[in-house]
């Protein structure tokens, strides 16, 4: 057993973490930060395999660059979204944003 | 089970960089104000960057530095700014919610762990070269070409797509 | 030669059906003019089987069979055929010659009616269904023509359904005849389950029961046999399903004549004369056809001797002379149960033509109201009488000889006991025929002035019909005497020349003419008063006025125990069943209730979901390993 196994572990810990973040909270803005915590935990599967993989290579690091653009535009665009929805119902509860039910 | 680790320096590293990656999640997660849970976070992503650098990933760990900690944490506090948040921490709890979700979470948890000690990882064959931003730069701009184009120009979509959707509506007559 | 006209033997049928089609589908506005169409279909077809029967006549004509596949899957094939030998020949003509000349008469008795060409459309549909039976060459066939002559007959019973009780006897004739049905039904497939190739055709039947037995085994032959009886019993109102036959003649008149007198109840005699090999195969079938028989002749005969209603008391008598037919099927004499149905059909429908004259003259049913016909009717008189007399088995009458060789058979069978029974039940015959004829006809007009007033006799159209039918009743016994066995022969194909029995020819003479004399004296001279017996025996007149109480006995047992059993399963119906069902709606109900609450618009909702749910698909799928 090599420190792959740890990593793996820490990573589905944070994975898990962030998930009971994106499923309980109420705010808007910290489930968008758990929705980055789970991304960062994939990108660190990515790392973790790219060293102690079979076959080592680079291209899991390459992965995570382009995991990591993507989250970045997708805090971009979620933030703008959500600074629209603000400005229409002056919440940022996520309980309040329930017009799929309607 | 089998828990036979070298107590290296590079295991020991691991442990407080592992411990501080979940304190700060856990930390984010029990916090009430969105400050604290933004800063928490960001102390989480540090902890992720220095776990890179044990991994010989030193350019993905800058690129985290800069992009989790600079970018989306700053970002997420402007968005923190221009919204109010007078009524946190009054709002009741929603037991039933939080409970399932701790069950699901904990049972993923679970599954994904037992995924992972009952699953064998042969040996790596080979190890990664000593400093690698080179080669990972070489490889972006040739094999990976196209998909890095393709990236640059979502990136600038979303741009684009952010100011659109942030910018404040002209007044409906 | 010999089957020249016999392969035209399916016209026979097919020109009712073609009056039936045609009468249906140009309705009422044809009135008169379907009669007119209906009768000369009839006419047609008779013209046709009497060419038949007299090619077959004289000659070792050869067994014709036709016909077209009609179901064939696998190994199973089953031809929808007609057969023409010499017993269908017979019966063809009979029941053509029937339908011919009731068409002919209900010009007269349904003259009124606004539904004639209804009237004639259900006839010409019964006479093409009942050749249709006579025809066939298999059990399929001749099972659906059986159910289709069902059906007309409850059509015909019904007929005036305005009355309340021409539909409760045309319900009750559907259902009492269906038990029988069904036990015919579980014969045939009994039959197609056992018969080596799944055959049905009656030349089938014949080789694997006559010729090479042992095929099927004893007990199956039996039960077979016993349940192709249960249908020829409910069918020919036989003991204990002859119930709905007496009341079926809650219908029109000529249809009493024609379907419960001549025509359909001797379809059951009929059919076990067409599978007479299996019964021949088991003699405990063969007992039981003959007792049921004699026991249907002789209870039948008494409940005659009490009713007043005339059209009752010559349903009773059709029970009790198809009992005679079983009882010489079940002595193993098939060309006496022909002879006397042959003999039957012709005597018993000129007694309902006349009955019908009667009654379409005075407009009752109820004899104590007759009285003194005989001088305002005098065809109908003459002619009833000789109906009456063949009926009561007085020589030289038809049915003198047909009862004749009955009796004969009866005595040389098994059981010679069943002869004093025959012998009884002719006796109790002509004396509930002379109480009819003498009440009837004789004496003074004991109803009201203004009914005798109107008696007077009826058109031609309705008397001609009835001296060809008493002309027949007269010469129709001289096929078969005890001196000539000619029917015999020439139904079986072999000789079988019984002899004249002394002793059977002054026993059944004897009999006749001991219960004419009583009824005479009784009804006549006045010499022996009529309520003797019922004023000494009070119990025992009741007893026969109220058909043994046999109605009310299946009312009890059968509807009322039916009753009962619908309240329990209603009351577990209500309970069990729709407590079932609402608890189903319930849960259903409270299971989109809950869904509804889980639909609430929130993404985190939604996401909680799909978590729980992938996280049981997948412990469902990887938990496999452990179990």
């Amino acid at each position: 057993m090599s420190m792959l196994g740890s990593y793996l572990t820490l990573a589905a810990v944070l994975f898990c973490v962030g998930l009971f973040g994106v499923l309980t909270k109420r705010n808007a803005i910290i489930v968008l930060l758990s929705i980055e915590l789970m991304l960062n935990a994939v990108n660190l599967n990515l790392v973790a395999f790219s060293k102690y993989g079979a076959q080592p290579s680079l291209a899991g690091q390459i992965f995570s660059l382009f995991s990591m653009t993507v989250a970045a535009a997708e805090a971009a665009v979620g933030i703008a979204v959500l600074i629209a929805l603000y400005r229409r119902k002056a919440t940022v509860n996520v309980d309040e944003y329930d017009e799929l039910g309607r | 089970m089998d828990w036979n680790i070298d107590f290296t320096g590079e295991f020991f590293a691991f442990f407080l960089l592992a411990v501080c990656a979940i304190a700060g999640a856990v930390l984010a997660i029990n916090f009430t104000k969105v400050v604290h849970t933004a800063l928490s976070l960001a102390f989480t992503f540090v902890s992720l960057a220095g776990l890179y650098i044990l991994l010989q990933a030193e350019f993905v760990a800058f690129v985290q530095v800069l992009l989790y900690v600079g970018a989306v944490t700053i970002l997420m506090i402007f968005g923190i700014m221009m919204t109010k948040h007078q009524s946190e921490g009054r709002e009741p709890g929603r037991p039933l919610l939080e409970t399932l979700a701790a069950i699901g979470c904990l049972c993923l948890f679970g599954i994904l762990f037992y995924a992972i000690r009952s699953a064998s990882f042969p040996a790596p064959e080979a190890a990664l070269p000593e400093d690698n931003v080179a080669s990972i730069g070489m490889l972006l701009y040739s094999a990976y070409a196209i998909p890095f184009e393709l990236v640059s120009v979502l990136l600038t979509v979303a741009f684009i797509g952010a100011v659109a959707l942030a910018k404040r509506e002209e007044e409906q007559p | 030669m010999s089957s020249v006209f016999s392969q035209y033997a399916w016209l026979v049928p097919a020109f009712p059906v073609a009056a039936f089609a045609i009468l249906t589908a140009l309705g009422r506005s044809l009135s008169r003019a379907g009669a007119v169409i209906a009768t000369i279909a009839s006419l047609a077809s008779f013209i046709l089987s009497l060419i038949i029967a007299i090619e077959r006549i004289g000659q070792n004509a050869e067994d014709y069979v036709g016909g077209i596949d009609w179901l064939r899957t696998g190994a199973v094939n089953i031809s929808a055929g007609y057969e023409v030998t010499n017993l269908t020949s017979l019966m063809l003509v009979v029941v053509t010659l029937v339908a011919l000349l009731v068409n002919l008469y209900s010009f007269g008795y349904m003259a009124g009616d606004g539904r004639i060409s209804v009237f004639y459309a259900y006839v010409a549909l019964f006479t093409a269904s009942m050749l249709g039976l006579v025809l066939a060459d298999n059990l399929a066939i001749l099972y659906i023509c059986w159910e289709l002559v069902g059906v007309c007959s409850f059509l015909l019973i019904g007929f005036w359904y305005q009355k309340p009780e021409a539909r409760a006897a045309a319900k009750k004739a559907f259902i009492v005849t269906r038990v029988g049905d069904l036990g015919l039904l579980i014969a045939i497939l009994l039959l197609f389950w056992y018969m080596p190739g799944h055959a049905l055709d009656f030349a089938s039947i014949h080789n694997v029961f006559d010729t090479q037995s042992g095929i099927v085994s004893m007990s199956i032959t039996t039960l077979i046999a016993l349940l192709i009886f249960v249908g020829a019993v409910g069918k020919s109102g036989q003991f204990p399903l002859h119930v709905w036959l007496p009341d079926a003649m809650e219908g029109p008149t000529p249809i009493s004549a024609l379907i419960h007198a001549a025509t359909m109840v001797a379809a059951g005699v009929f059919l076990v004369v067409r599978t007479f090999d299996i019964f021949e195969a088991s003699s405990a079938a063969m007992t039981v056809v003959a007792v049921i028989g004699a026991f249907t002749a002789i209870f039948a005969a008494t409940i005659g001797l009490a009713q007043n209603d005339i059209k009752r008391i010559l349903a009773y008598s059709t029970v009790s002379q198809l009992g005679y037919m079983m009882l010489a099927l079940g002595v193993g004499s098939v060309s006496a149960a022909m002879f006397h149905l042959f003999t039957h059909a012709f005597f018993k429908a000129l007694l309902f033509l006349g009955a019908g004259s009667v009654i379409h003259a005075i407009h009752t049913q109820d004899i104590r109201e007759m009285g003194g016909l005989g001088r305002r009717m005098k065809v109908t008189a003459w002619t009833f009488g000789i109906g009456a007399l063949a009926l009561s088995g007085i020589p030289p009458f038809s049915g003198f000889w047909s009862k004749e060789a009955i009796l004969t058979a009866a005595l040389e069978g098994d059981h010679p006991w069943l002869f004093i029974v025959g012998v009884v039940t002719a006796f109790f015959t002509a004396l509930y025929m002379a109480r009819l004829f003498f009440l009837a006809f004789a004496g003074k007009p004991r109803g009201n002035a203004e009914q005798a007033a109107h008696a007077k006799e009826s058109p031609a159209v309705m008397t001609i019909p009835m001296i060809v039918l008493a002309a027949l009743a007269v010469v129709s016994g001289f096929v078969q005497t005890p001196f000539k066995d000619w029917l015999g022969e020439w139904l079986t194909g072999e000789a079988s020349s019984h002899g004249a029995s002394g002793l059977v020819l002054v026993a059944s003479i004897a009999a006749s003419l001991l219960g004419l004399y009583l009824g005479w004296l009784a009804f006549v001279r006045g010499t022996l008063r009529p309520d003797a017996v019922s004023s000494r025996l009070p119990w025992l007149s009741r007893l026969l006025e109220r058909k043994y109480y046999i109605d009310e006995l299946y009312q009890l047992v059968f509807a009322g125990g039916l009753r009962g059993l619908g309240r329990a399963l209603a009351v577990f119906d209500e309970a069990v069943v729709d407590g079932a069902v609402r608890l189903t709606g319930y849960s259903v109900r409270a299971l989109g209730r809950l869904n509804t609450k889980l639909q609430n618009g929130q993404i985190q909702t939604y996401g909680l979901a799909a978590i729980l749910a992938a996280v049981i698909l997948v412990l469902a799928i990887a938990g496999r390993r452990f179990w």
